[in-house]
């Protein structure tokens, strides 16, 4: 789902820089120092797994963690995936440079929605809700990052209906294994590591 | 320091499951490899993990960047043309979601075809057909089907996101 070098307008690409250094900023202001270790091992499950892929069928998908990033981070998974993104323009030129601010845009801004949604949960007392919300935060992230990408693609000449279509029809698959795989890991993490999602550090003086 | 290495041994173990259970492979990027022969150019257009790019757009440019012609790649992720112009040729390969990358055929290259396809319409020593068939076979099977996962980048990407953490660490814990 990386936007490639020379695909957007420079108005885009320009408008996607200025976006999304807002947000990294806003990110980077709230992150405290502690919380770096549990930012750093994040931003390394997203960079690995955003290179590997699932068989799936006759075709074959690739992890995004969006949601987890989100479910895990809170307001600082912005900044972690830009950096995650900046590596995989730098190292694999997967995306590319001009195109960074909007492919962290495309991606940080729905990771951001699923710490939001994540967050609803505390409105609901039901039983298993972390694993039910963090299921629906995994897959509507994906989700928006097709409709992201779509508006993107739209703004740069391409029509918005029939990309964003190809889009999230094809991400079907990743919107069901990301539900599956952020509801089981908010589940998991509350039950042996509840801090980790409250937004705290991991090693929080709150023990 | 024992909930906080538990913590992290948490963390590991579910980034090894997520490896374990993947195989590598990349979906970010298209690639296109061309050659030409008997005076059309022939293009191969591919994902990385060695699928096909169906219907990707293909635009032919010229050295000053003026558009020749455009198609389409089929099933098989290929698309041929005449060759339109002895220049350098730059091919344009545009497949769904962002995605884009090119190829530039050289007018050497595309001389070179002439060349050779002389060779084989005027029937001289078998030995020059041969090479030049054998030319063309190494050219077709220059095309990857499957890239294997680059780790020295995925290391270099580990090493860099672990050391900045530790030297922000370091420097903000002397701060204090």
């Amino acid at each position: 789902m990386h936007i490639s070098e020379g695909v957007l307008t420079p108005q885009v690409w320009v408008g996607g820089y200025v976006v999304a250094a807002g947000l990294a900023a806003f990110s980077l202001k709230k992150m405290r120092t502690d919380e770096l270790p549990k930012v750093s091992v994040i931003t390394a499950i997203f960079f690995v797994a955003s290179l590997i892929h699932v068989p799936l069928g006759p075709t074959s998908v690739h992890l995004l963690l969006l949601g987890l990033v989100g479910v895990v981070l809170g307001t600082s998974a912005f900044i972690s995936i830009m950096v995650g993104l900046t590596l995989h323009a730098l190292l694999f030129q997967h995306g590319g440079i001009t195109p960074l601010g909007a492919n962290a845009c495309m991606m940080g801004i729905p990771a951001l929605i699923a710490y939001g949604i994540f967050n609803l949960r505390k409105n609901f007392s039901m039983k298993y809700g972390e694993a039910i919300f963090g299921a629906i935060a995994g897959a509507v992230a994906i989700f928006l990052a097709g409709i992201c990408l779509a508006l993107l693609l739209a703004l740069s000449g391409d029509e918005f209906v029939g990309v964003a279509k190809v889009a999230v029809l094809a991400h079907i698959p990743v919107m069901i294994i990301e539900g599956a795989v952020t509801g089981f890991a908010a589940s998991f993490l509350t039950k042996v590591k509840p801090e980790i999602l409250d937004g705290r550090a991991l090693d929080a003086s709150g023990y | 320091m024992g909930k906080k290495f538990g913590s992290f041994f948490t963390l590991i173990c579910l980034l090894g499951l997520l490896v374990s259970i993947v195989t590598p492979a990349y979906a970010h990027k298209v690639n296109i490899f061309a050659y030409a022969e008997e005076g059309k150019v022939f293009t191969e257009s591919y994902f990385p993990d060695g699928r096909k790019v169906i219907d990707g757009k293909v635009e032919v440019y010229d050295s000053q960047e003026n558009k020749l012609l455009e198609g389409k790649t089929n099933k098989e992720g290929l698309f041929d043309f005449k060759i339109p112009k002895q220049d350098d040729l730059k091919i344009v390969l545009i497949a769904t979601m962002g995605h884009k990358n090119s190829f530039v055929i050289s007018a050497a290259e595309l001389a070179g075809d002439e060349d050779e396809g002389s060779i084989d319409t005027s029937s001289t020593a078998n030995t020059e057909k041969e090479t030049s068939v054998k030319k063309t076979s190494a050219r077709r099977r220059h095309a990857p089907k499957k890239e294997p996962l680059p780790m020295a980048g995925v290391l270099g990407g580990l090493g860099f996101i672990f050391g900045l953490t530790a030297l922000i660490l370091q420097f903000t814990s002397k701060k204090k």
